[in-house]
């Protein structure tokens, strides 16, 4: 049990670093996009609650929710090699 | 300098290639004449050896392997070794070791049998007499023939994906350097200011 323990924290802290860069990566891009675009829409209103407005969007939309694939693409792939090595 | 720039150009992609030639699956079209079981005493060539922790003692220094005894089609010997990979590295989560010696067994076939069981193996690892290791055998099934060909589908895809991430990275790197390089001219060149 002692593998399967070192595998699992040890895939876990790499899921999660990924995970974290990866949504570090997306949130600066978006928040560039943001004030990029406040930029070329003429500057309407307040900057930050602008960027703001575009972040909460961000944090609702398909494409932050498919970040979790970097958990469940590494998980379900090991789950198949297990099944084809195994038992097919 | 070049010398050494190209030297350490060479040395890393033999470790890279090498690495992948050892871990990625390959397939032999093989006759299995016998299968067997051996006492070893992994040494300095340990490092070829899977002691995987599937609930075994590991730290007992000699244990018994499962053999597969096979010739090839070209009629040359090749021995497997047939081992846990486990939780471990190569990930193949090869916990089946006995039901493939038991199906390893089933498939045996001499020379001299009327007509001869060809078997493809699913194996990683390599050969090498003077170290004294064997590839491991992964997964094996009948095939109709010692000609039968095998596409390795995922060693494409994953070889494939890659290089696409070496070149990404690649990519991204020249341009994250490019960008903070020092201009060739500066504000007393011709042309700027």
């Amino acid at each position: 049990m002692v593998a399967l323990m070192r595998l699992l924290i040890f895939g876990l802290v790499a899921l999660t670093l990924l995970y974290l860069g990866l949504l570090w990566h997306f949130r600066s891009r978006r928040r560039d996009r943001m004030a990029r675009d406040w930029q070329e829409a003429g500057r309407p209103g307040d900057r930050d609650a602008y960027i703001a407005e575009g972040m909460a969007q961000y944090e609702r939309s398909l494409r932050r929710k498919l970040l979790w694939l970097v958990y469940i693409l590494p998980v379900t792939a090991v789950a198949l090699v297990i099944w084809l090595t195994n038992f097919n | 300098m070049i010398y050494l720039k190209w030297g350490w150009r060479i040395v890393f992609w033999t470790v890279v290639v090498a690495f992948l030639h050892y871990t990625l699956p390959q397939h032999d079209i093989v006759r299995i004449t016998d299968t067997y079981e051996k006492r070893v005493n992994p040494g300095e060539n340990a490092l070829f050896w899977s002691n995987a922790n599937t609930g075994e003692n590991v730290a007992a220094t000699e244990r018994d392997v499962f053999f597969i005894q096979t010739f090839r089609a070209n009629e040359k010997p090749m021995i497997y070794r047939n081992e846990d990979t486990g939780w471990g590295w190569p990930p193949y989560f090869k916990f089946n070791t006995s039901n493939l010696q038991a199906l390893a067994a089933d498939f045996t076939s001499r020379r001299t049998d009327e007509t001869a069981q060809w078997v493809a193996i699913r194996h990683y690892g390599w050969r090498n007499e003077f170290l004294s290791i064997y590839p491991n055998a992964v997964a094996l099934w009948e095939v109709e023939g010692p000609d039968t060909r095998i596409i390795p589908w995922f060693n494409i895809i994953l070889l494939t994906a890659l290089g696409a991430l070496w070149w990404a990275i690649r990519v991204r790197w020249r341009r994250f350097w490019a960008k903070r390089r020092e201009p060739d001219t500066d504000e007393w060149a011709e042309g700027r200011l």
